[in-house]
């Protein structure tokens, strides 16, 4: 099965099973949604494995759950931080919200249109000028070319690129990439923004302008799911917070008190999580 | 099958972007740019005329225009599955971040080459016309054949670019596979050179039937038979229909192993 693109203009929505309708006022449900990962232990990708299976020796395969049995829904317009230690699941997340991931079981619906902000720049090719690139990459996000040549100029306003524009973006510097990347993702306007802590990068004014952004972006009624180690954005900003653990999620309300349990698994004893 | 036509047509911008990124990219910081999809061709065949025309003397007239009327389409179809084999591994840190139909880089590789592959029909026809060797009405025909022969790519381009995210050795067997095809087609001979008795082995090649029909209009000046016709159209499709089948078969765990 293909996931349905969900293309801006149209408030399409992917679904992993059946076709049932739930409430409007969820943008992102979440319905016990397992992700299994099979981790190999010998040498990957080469016939070697095909050999090993032929001459009945076996590969050993580890597979791990990367998210167990997730369950939340996300308002419309509610912008949630994410929170958890590295490897708890959280970039897994936000990646099936996206729709990279197929979930192995459990049902995910996204209603509207997502804009990863997972990797600043992933589309971008080097040799390419920065107007290439706004194309390429507005397409590759789901634009059509006439809503990128709509917004074109936007965007290059917002990135401070001045007459870099039609440099190859290989000459950039890393700020000008990042602020690129971000203008591009965030001028398309996306129902639902998909954050992971791409935020500390850039200087102290671009993060300000970056912030202001996604501060407009809230005042619009579009939902964030928000990933950052950055404890005090997370307070400010969010209206609400998930915090993950060994891909478990042990803590969904209000931001000061996941914040809290958040930094019970760093200093208190583990034994309380376990 | 459907979603092949519907993903294509919902992405075609950006499957038309992405064709254009890979000719710019090639021809990028270049002097020449752009002209050397039209030189590249063009410096090859002359190599090969002089080679052909006045160093070996084959008792094939014209030899050089007998040979590129199928050298160009099987640099075509070699040259589209050297891109498109690495199309979607190549592309794997994108499939890790944004959504987007897997089918949308090996359809731009093909496209690309498509387009490379047109380009160099254009010094193919100077020649011709330089060489004094008679433009054929059948030149006209040459878009049956095109289609067949891009078809045919596309179902062995999305068969090995799936294969290749599993098993890495894809990429490097391909060359092999490769030259021992094109050893195999009648290319550099014609297949009147072969007894009788091997014909019938050289007949099961899929592209024999596609690359007879350029040869015939280029050079013979004639229309294949309808049932050769009938083979290279089915050859194609069938290989579409494969390739296409086993690709979306497997593309939504593409992502864990790129």
């Amino acid at each position: 099965m293909v996931i349905p693109y969900s293309t801006i203009t149209k408030n399409r929505s992917f679904i992993t099973s059946d076709q049932d309708m739930s409430s409007e006022s969820f943008s992102i449900e979440f319905d016990d949604v397992v992700q299994r990962f099979r981790r190999i232990q010998e040498r990957p990708d080469t016939l070697r494995e095909v050999f090993a299976k032929i001459r009945g020796r076996r590969v050993t395969y580890l597979d791990f759950e990367a998210l167990k049995h997730i369950s939340f829904r996300v308002l419309k317009g509610q912008m949630i931080g994410i929170l958890g230690r590295n490897g708890s699941g959280k970039s897994t997340l936000l990646k099936i919200a996206a729709g990279v991931y197929t979930p192995t079981s459990g049902r995910v619906r996204v209603h509207g249109s997502t804009a990863p902000l997972i990797e600043l720049g992933a589309g971008f090719h080097h040799e390419l000028t920065g107007r290439e690139n706004i194309l390429l990459n507005g397409l590759l996000l789901g634009l059509t070319k006439n809503q990128i040549r709509e917004r074109e100029e936007r965007i290059i306003d917002f990135a401070e690129l001045g007459d870099f524009i039609d440099s190859p973006i290989k000459q950039y510097s890393s700020g000008m990439y990042m602020r690129l990347a971000f203008s591009v993702a965030t001028e398309i306007e996306p129902e639902i923004l998909i954050v992971d802590e791409i935020l500390g990068v850039g200087d102290a004014g671009f993060q300000r302008k970056c912030y202001g952004r996604i501060s407009k972006f809230k005042q619009l009624g579009r939902t964030i799911l928000f990933v950052s180690h950055d404890i005090v954005t997370v307070r400010q900003l969010c209206d609400r917070a998930l915090l993950l653990h060994k891909g478990e999620l042990i803590a969904d309300g209000k931001p000061a008190d996941v914040i809290a349990r958040y930094e019970e698994i760093f200093s208190g004893p583990l034994a309380a999580v376990r | 099958m459907r979603e092949l036509f519907t993903e294509t047509y919902r992405y075609r911008e950006l499957i038309w972007a992405l064709a254009l990124k890979e000719l710019r990219v090639r021809y990028k910081r270049s002097f020449l740019g752009f002209i050397w999809a039209l030189l590249n061709p063009a410096l090859l065949m002359l190599v090969l005329t002089i080679v052909f025309g006045t160093i070996m003397k084959f008792t094939v007239p014209h030899y050089s225009i007998f040979l590129l009327s199928m050298l160009l389409p099987w640099t075509f179809f070699s040259q589209s599955l050297a891109y498109s084999v690495e199309s979607i591994v190549g592309n794997g840190e994108l499939l890790k971040k944004v959504r987007v139909a897997k089918l949308v880089f090996p359809v731009a590789a093909l496209l690309s080459n498509i387009i490379n592959f047109l380009l160099s029909m254009i010094p193919l026809l100077l020649l011709v016309l330089a060489l004094g060797f008679p433009v054929h009405w059948t030149w006209i025909y040459l878009p049956v054949p095109m289609l067949g022969l891009f078809l045919f790519t596309l179902g062995a381009a999305f068969f090995f670019a799936a294969v290749n995210v599993y098993y890495r050795d894809v990429s490097h067997i391909i060359q092999i596979v490769l030259s021992a095809w094109f050893y195999f087609s009648p290319i550099i001979y014609s297949l009147d050179f072969i007894g009788p008795k091997h014909r019938w082995l050289f007949k099961l090649n899929p592209l024999l039937y596609v690359l007879n029909g350029f040869r015939l209009s280029i050079y013979y000046g004639m229309l294949p038979h309808w049932s050769s016709v009938a083979m290279s159209l089915t050859c194609g499709v069938a290989s579409l229909v494969i390739g296409y089948s086993i690709f979306h078969h497997y593309e939504k765990s593409f992502v864990y192993y790129v």
